[in-house]
Formats: C-alpha cells, structure tokens, sequence
C-alpha cells in the first residue's frame, strides 16, 4: 500500500503521544465546541485560540507541512460554504483593528470566521489524530460512553477503508492499462458503474471471509477488549493546562479583545 | 485414542447444487502435517470449512473425539484454529496485539493469560515486540505470520491453512516453511504448490471434483508423475532447506 495515512505520526513516542486518549478527545471535543460557539467578530480570540493546537503539535514533532496538506485535503468542502458568504449578506459592517480600520460587508466577515474557525478546529482534530493511535482512540471512545456497535464499525473501517482505496486503486489501474482511447461518456459511465458493482462484491465477499475468521476464534456477538487506559499525573496536568488556556481566553480575554 | 480429524462419507453441495465434496473420508492422526492438494477448484479450501464447521453437509464429521454440531462448535473453535487464505480477511482489528488477543478473550481467559499468550504467539512466529502495529503496515511476509499467531494464541490442537504460501516470494516462503516445521500441533495444509507441501507434509491427499483421489506418503504421492499431471498437478523439483 502506497496511499498516505492519516495517522502516520501516532506512532511516534513525545509526552503528548503518551496521554490517555480519553483526555485528548474530550479537551479537543470542549476546545471544538468552544471555537464553534464564538461569535464571528472574534477573529482576533480565534487567533489566541490557534496557539494552543499549534504548541502542541510543535512539541508532539508533527511535521507543520504534514499539518496544512491534511488542511488542504479538506478545505475545498468549506470553502464552497465560507465563498458562498459574501453572495448573501452584503450588509457593510467596519473592522478596526489596532490603529487600522476598513470597511467589508458582514458575508466576508462571516466568510472570514468560518475559515478561522476551521483552522483552528482542524489543528486540535489533526493534533489528537497525529498524536493518538486509531486502537486507543476507539478504546477511548468505547470508555466515554460510546455504543459498543459504533466503535467496532469505527474499527472495521479504520482497517479496511485501505484495503477497499488499495483495491480500488488496483481496479483504475487495471481499467487504465486496457483503456487505449477515448470511449466516450456513456461508454465510460457503464465501465465506473461495473467497477464500482465490482468493488461492492469483493468487499461483501471480504465482509463474509472476515465474519467466518471471527467466528473462527469464538466470537459470539459480544465485543471482548482489554482494558489498557490510565488516568495518570501527567494527563491530570495536561487536561488542567487546558482547560486553563481555553476557559482564560474565553472569559477573561475574549471581552477585551472583542 | 480419537483421531483428530475425522470425517466419513461427507458430501456437500453448494445451493446452486454443484457438487463441492462427494463421499469424503478422511482421518488425520494427532501431530500429524498432512497437505491437502488440488487443483484450483478441487473443493480443498471447502473441506478446510467443514473442519471448522462452517459447511455443514450429509455424513460425520469429528474434531479430537466431537461430533461438529451446533453444540459442540464453541468446543471445536477452541480446539481447531483455522487460518483462512487472505491473511487481510482474518487481520481484522485495529492492532496486532488486539488481533492475536481476540481468541483468547472469546476464550474468557485472564488479561494477564491473554498478554502472555500474545507475546508467546507473536515471538513463535518471529514478530516479537510487534503488538503496536497496525495490520495494514505489515508487509505480505509479516501479515501471513501474524495470521498464524492469531490462531497460535488459542492453543489450538490443531490448525488448519489455506493456501499459506500464496503471494509469498522464496524467502518468506522458506520463513514459513521453517515456522510450520516448528509446531507441534496437527497441521492440515491446503495448497497447489507441490514443493511447499514436499518440504511440510508427512501424508498428502490428492482432492479432486469434490473427492478424495488419493492419500497416502507425501513422497510417494507427489513423486507419482502420472497421477499429478492427470490432476492438473507438477511433481516437486526443489526442496526448502
């Protein structure tokens, strides 16, 4: 398999790899919710708040440029939402900003906010991805709370979505090995669609081998794991620290910046 | 003593109604490695499920002294570890050390039981100190052994293989051959390559159509020209060291 993974850092070894993914999921859910409910004036807080992912994923040694790809990747579904602002609300509002001050329409302010907002949020997402292996995200999940039956289908498509995009791959190559020209829109259309009834026989195909491999080693319906999750000092510190750094700007600074 | 497997006028029919296996006997003694050969179709990776009971057919089927039936499969699983062809199909969990560990919890066994089963299992295959790693990061060779080591884990009296060797070059080939010369427990082998069941087996049997054609000394059967060219067979040429 050739194809990035999402989680490629999680494998590495800093203090933040070593928190308990308990506590990295809910300050990243508390930071997430707490960016979203700023209001759309607070571009300068939204600043303040991109520090806090940004230290951590420095100290955790994520590659910035990884960072922004994986930003990149994602971005074009918001900024069909954020572009599409401006065209609504041509309200004119004033920015100031120190001892400068233009004028914009509120659609760009809201356009401006969205896109802030989505920075920040995805800095924390990619931080708690990078910095968590997949396993003990999902034992996390499972330990907050979360249906048995959604971890295990988090899990199994955690491990297959690579092998169904490998085969996928190995189809488009197979395809482009034997396609010699042109064949025109309709032509092409029935070739994606056997393709794609192709892939959705293997993975039933697959979806059945796996159910008799389990079934091979006694599974009965219940999902058995072991429990290998601590709360120690150093997550008590860190979840502490957080707390600190997104309730202080929200209560304390978000006034005077505003 | 009960013998391993065994298996007495077992026929079976795909719902289509082809004929998968017709009137099979088979019996395996305890420790045995015995190779189930074939050509592609020849019903081998079938009789590899009847074993673990999931084809049920007409006639009788024992695994070490129990029926296969409903009641006993829970028995039969924990004493026959069946490993299936695609080693991705039976890699399933988000971790090494979660797959090799989920027999063992099914099994009910302690956490400190299963850990040191997981770490036995995976050091018997030659991935010690591996649990961390996710399965997709595993290269073809690996991926194969860990397969192994998640059917080791249970203790298995017996462990059955479907085409081990497949898309494994000379090397992991040889690996493997090394690893299943190392075990002890009954080992029944299903696969089309003739030198890796010559450098494993101490009994081949010959399925062809849905029948078993003929059984008997590894050696004898696979060095009997006639007889593997009619089955669509070669006759080994090189052995593993």
């Amino acid at each position: 398999m050739h194809h990035a993974h999402i989680d490629k850092f999680a494998y590495q070894d800093s203090p933040v790899h070593r928190l308990d993914s308990r506590v990295k999921l809910v300050v990243v859910l508390v930071f997430t919710a707490v960016v979203v409910s700023l209001p759309r004036t607070s571009l300068s807080i939204l600043a303040c708040y991109a520090v806090g992912p940004f230290a951590i994923l420095v100290w955790a040694g994520i590659p910035l440029r990884f960072t922004f790809k994986q930003i990149l990747l994602v971005s074009p579904f918001v900024l069909v939402l954020a572009l599409s602002c401006p065209l609504y609300d041509r309200t004119p509002a004033a920015v100031a900003f120190g001892p400068f001050s233009w004028r914009l329409t509120l659609g760009w302010m809201r356009c401006f906010a969205i896109l802030a907002k989505f920075i920040v949020t995805m800095l924390a997402l990619i931080a708690l991805v990078s910095t968590t292996r997949f396993s003990d995200l999902l034992a996390g999940l499972q330990k907050l709370g979360l249906p048995r039956v959604l971890v295990i289908q988090l899990g199994f498509l955690y491990r297959y979505i690579f092998v169904l995009i490998d085969r996928a791959q190995h189809i488009l190559r197979a395809r482009a090995g034997r396609k010699l020209r042109n064949l025109g829109l309709k032509a092409e259309l029935k070739i994606a669609g056997a393709m794609l009834g192709s892939l959705f026989i293997r993975s039933i195909d697959t979806a059945e081998h796996i159910d008799t491999a389990m079934q091979a080693r006694g599974f009965d319906g219940k999902w058995r794991t072991l429990a290998k999750l601590r709360i120690r000092t150093a997550d008590c510190v860190f979840a502490s620290a957080a707390a600190a750094f997104i309730f202080t700007l929200y209560f304390f600074l978000k006034p005077l910046l505003q | 003593m009960t013998k391993a497997i065994e298996i007495e006028n077992f026929s079976y029919a795909y719902p289509d109604g082809t004929i998968a296996l017709s009137d099979v006997n088979l019996g395996v003694e305890h420790g045995e490695k015995i190779a189930l050969i074939g050509p592609n179709g020849a019903g081998k990776s079938t009789l590899l499920l009847v074993m673990a009971g999931f084809v049920r057919g007409t006639g009788k089927v024992k695994i070490d002294g129990l029926e296969v039936n409903r009641a006993n499969l829970r028995s039969i699983r924990a004493c026959l570890g069946a490993c299936l062809e695609n080693p991705e199909d039976q890699l399933f969990m988000p971790t090494l050390f979660d797959d090799v560990a989920f027999g063992p919890l099914n099994m009910g066994l302690s956490h400190e039981e299963i850990s040191k089963r997981v770490a036995d299992a995976l050091q018997t295959v030659g991935l010690p100190g591996m649990g961390d790693k996710a399965p997709h990061h595993l290269s073809a060779g690996q991926k194969r052994a860990a397969a192994i080591a998640t059917v080791l884990s249970m203790d298995p009296k017996i462990i059955t293989l479907d085409e081990p060797d497949g898309s494994l070059d000379p090397r992991n080939r040889n690996n493997l051959v090394r690893l299943l010369k190392r075990l002890s427990q009954t080992l029944v082998i299903a696969t089309c390559n003739m030198n890796f069941a010559a450098a494993l087996a101490d009994r081949a049997v010959l399925v062809n159509k849905g029948r078993v054609v003929a059984e008997g000394d590894a050696g004898k059967i696979m060095r009997d020209l006639q007889l593997m060219v009619e089955h669509g067979l070669e006759v080994p040429g090189i052995h593993f060291s």
